[in-house]
């Protein structure tokens, strides 16, 4: 197993052994026997099954020509080291591999007409639930990370939860964002503020500190914004024990106290000092930070590593804090994203291969170390990636994986969470309780929003 | 000679059938009009057709579904609270922009339709709104409104004409919908301007010397000739622009996108929304075919105005 993990992605020596094989098809026996009493108990993920299992790795047809969508990454340098990875198994098994990027707000649009039309790039990089809303154009992937789990173990749960499409794997984990506060340790200080917030009192605490001292504010969206938004107000919401639909996807639960709690908070800390922007897009916060506007918001770590990288404006004054916890506990939302292979690509197995390349374990580790604590892997094997270590003040990025959910928590990902997501139905209520002070009107609004999702006819 | 000829193909020589249609003046006019049928056929009806029928369908991105009747419009009116929304903001948007772009537009003309310095420059120039793609000008007007370094508040702010920082524009709901105003005001008011300065242009001076020596002034000049023979121009511009600005995506999805929680979604965004993040198509294309009806009574409100006498 461990020198299977060291070395590179070689298609030859990837199919399983007889005992490996044996084993796992014991498992996937045991797992097919348990869906049918799991899902009498009520649990189960649906049925629907049918995984393709053949212990084969893809094997590459030289000549073929694949395309891969994904978006445009943060951090540049991590793109270049994903096309030269791309180039490299293009030239090492006589494949043309090119990759189109375009900004993640634009991946939905370009994804939706592709499938929609049935053509398209071979293999598209999915966002969150994607795989759950697109899965009938998306092909069985279920041998493929059955290999990966054999050599680099366990999926994150959210990647896991995000790609499993009733039982099936429709796409491969690829990647997680993880999201953290990065803050200004030189204007906290001036305000009083000895230590990052850790919990969401405290964080209100220190806005208003900030607000005290006149000096830059804590600042974050409540707007449209399919990252910034999204990480900071499920895990509000979350942390005061609230949720929109209960684990069996279909009963609505975000009229509660506990959601009029997590608004108040939200409220209060307004009033306080912290600072929401319901107009701010992803980049917004990116652009405040770096010109000296704001003290503190939630994001990708692209803030601090342009800091280190490019800027140098303030990386000697800047560090990185886990989300804050509420009275029911510390909760993340992080950015996920997943590669499917499309079942209209001429070159499926190619395709796969490719991917099953670029998780390689030496592989990926060049890409994370690239992308500078950017990515975090989605299996076991990554928990000890080196770039958690190299620069400690990028700790507060690996912590808030093993906490992360996903939209619709606790309920199964599906196309009825998934669109929920894609309305800000959450980020939507926050803003508007802030905004207008009517916590019982935006309470009612998501409600009656969210009943529309899980009711539609269809 | 020929007159035998034809007597004798008539009697027992069948001519070719394509010779009989085109020598025949109605199947010829058929055969002529059948390219443009076909573009017509194949671009504008088969979409609309096909759009009807994803309406009353469930499918969904990658499942054509199955008919559901009008279960998607019976959701739409009862169930789904953002579409009431952005059915009133499509009409506010619609109306308050005709309003701004017409009297805009037609001062323009007039202005345009003096001799000045220039005159062939300016007016060039003043058709760059929409010349220029319209995702670009709305990308340049969003940096222009940007919460942070918003160069249109810095303008105020350094003008004294409101108070630092100046307003949030995308962060409150009405600013939000002005932002979209005036930038839908900005980039279709040439096309007004110019359609009403070629309109003008066809005007007889004698009219209005004739009008002088009456002892008409200006504005009695304006009422009863500029505006009179101007009315063909005017009601077709006016339908044109209010097709397309109901209709209008392209402004509000780059400039907002709904937001501020979802105040500023015009049905086309909202369409979107439901359509291609969402998936369902079905529920998407029932949402923008709201707006059929609607505009049919607006087009033949037009086109009986355009066909009564003056």
């Amino acid at each position: 197993m461990a020198d299977l993990e060291d070395k590179p992605y070689d298609p030859e020596r990837e199919a399983w052994t007889r005992r490996r094989f044996l084993k796992a098809a014991g498992l996937v026996a045991a797992g097919a026997a348990a869906v049918p009493i799991l899902e009498a108990c009520g649990g189960g993920g649906g049925g629907g099954g049918g995984a393709l299992t053949t212990g084969k790795a893809p094997v590459p047809r030289q000549g073929a020509s694949i395309r891969l969508l994904q978006w445009v990454h943060f951090v540049p340098a991590a793109d270049t080291e994903f096309i030269r990875q791309c180039t490299e198994f293009g030239t090492k098994y006589g494949v043309t591999v090119a990759v189109e990027r375009i900004t993640a707000d634009q991946l939905i649009a370009k994804t939706a007409a592709d499938v929609e039309s049935n053509s398209g790039p071979d293999i598209i990089q999915m966002q969150y639930g994607w795989p759950h809303l697109y899965d009938a154009a998306c092909v069985d992937v279920s041998n493929e990370v059955g290999i990966l789990k054999s050599k680099l173990g366990a999926v994150a749960s959210v990647n896991d939860a995000f790609c499993k499409v009733n039982g099936v794997y429709k796409a491969i984990p690829y990647t997680i964002v993880p999201n953290a506060f990065t803050y200004r340790t030189d204007l906290l200080s001036q305000a009083g503020v000895t230590s990052w917030p850790k919990t969401w009192t405290e964080f209100a605490a220190a806005a208003a500190k900030m607000k005290a001292a006149n000096l830059q504010p804590f600042a974050q969206t409540d707007g449209h914004a399919y990252g910034d938004s999204l990480t900071m107000w499920n895990p509000v919401l979350w942390s005061h024990g609230a949720t929109e639909v209960k684990a069996d996807g279909k009963t609505v639960t975000i009229n509660s106290k506990e959601t009029r709690a997590a608004i108040a908070w939200a409220q209060n800390a307004v009033k306080g000092g912290f600072v929401v922007h319901p107009e701010w897009l992803d980049p917004d916060n990116n652009q405040a930070y770096h010109a000296n506007r704001i003290s503190a918001t939630l994001n990708g770590a692209s803030i601090y590593i342009r800091e280190k990288v490019e800027f140098h404006h303030y990386d000697s004054v800047s560090d990185n804090g886990v989300v804050p916890a509420g009275p029911k506990g510390l909760y993340t939302m992080n950015l996920i994203f997943n590669h499917a292979v499309m079942k209209w690509s001429p070159e499926k197995e190619t395709a796969k291969a490719l991917i099953m390349y670029l998780m390689d374990k030496t592989n990926y580790l060049k890409y994370t170390d690239i992308a500078g604590g950017y990515n975090a892997g989605p299996f076991a094997a990554f928990d000890n990636d080196p770039v958690w270590t190299k620069d400690p003040k990028m700790k507060a990025f690996h912590d808030v994986v093993a906490t992360g959910k996903w939209p619709g928590w606790p309920a199964t990902p599906s196309k009825q969470t998934a669109q929920s997501q894609q309305q800000y139905i959450v980020a939507d209520m926050f803003a508007k309780a802030i905004a207008n002070g009517d916590t019982e009107s935006a309470v009612k609004e998501a409600e009656s929003r969210l009943q529309a999702i899980f009711s539609r006819p269809g | 000679m020929s007159t035998a000829t034809r007597r004798v193909s008539g009697a027992g020589v069948s001519r070719p059938l394509h010779l009989r249609l085109i020598e025949r003046e109605a199947p010829m006019g058929y055969i002529l009009l059948l390219p443009t049928l076909l573009v017509l056929g194949t671009f504008l009806a088969w979409p609309f057709l096909f759009g009807l029928w994803l309406s009353v369908t469930s499918a969904e991105l990658s499942d054509p579904g199955h008919f559901i009747g009008f279960g998607n419009y019976n959701f739409e009116f009862k169930i789904d609270h953002p579409f009431w929304t952005s059915f009133w903001n499509t009409f506010l948007y619609t109306g308050v922009t005709t309003v701004f772009k017409f009297t805009l537009g037609l001062s323009m003309a007039l202005l345009l339709n003096q001799i000045f310095p220039l005159q062939r420059f300016v007016r060039a120039a003043l058709l760059l709104p929409w010349i220029i793609p319209t995702v670009l000008s709305t990308l340049a007007w969003k940096w222009m409104f940007d919460p942070t370094f918003s160069v249109v508040n810095w303008v105020a702010v350094h003008l004294h004409l409101v108070a630092a920082p100046g307003p949030n524009w995308f962060g409150g709901t009405s600013t939000a919908m002005a932002a979209l105003m005036i930038v839908n005001t900005w980039r279709g008011m040439p096309f007004y301007g110019i359609a009403f300065l070629a309109g003008l242009q066809t005007i007889p001076l004698d009219l209005y010397e004739a009008a002088r020596v009456d002892g008409a002034n200006r504005w009695q000049q304006f009422l009863h000739i500029t505006l009179p023979l101007l009315r063909p121009v005017l009601l077709v511009v006016l339908l044109l622009s209010t097709i397309l600005t109901f209709a209008d995506f392209q402004v509000p999805f780059v400039l907002t996108n709904g937001a501020p929680y979802n105040s500023t979604h015009v049905l086309a965004t909202w369409a979107y929304q439901w359509g291609v993040p969402g998936g369902a198509i079905g529920l998407g294309a029932s949402v923008s075919l709201v707006l059929f009806p609607v505009l049919s009574i607006i087009i033949a409100g037009v086109l009986v105005l355009l066909r009564r006498p003056e």
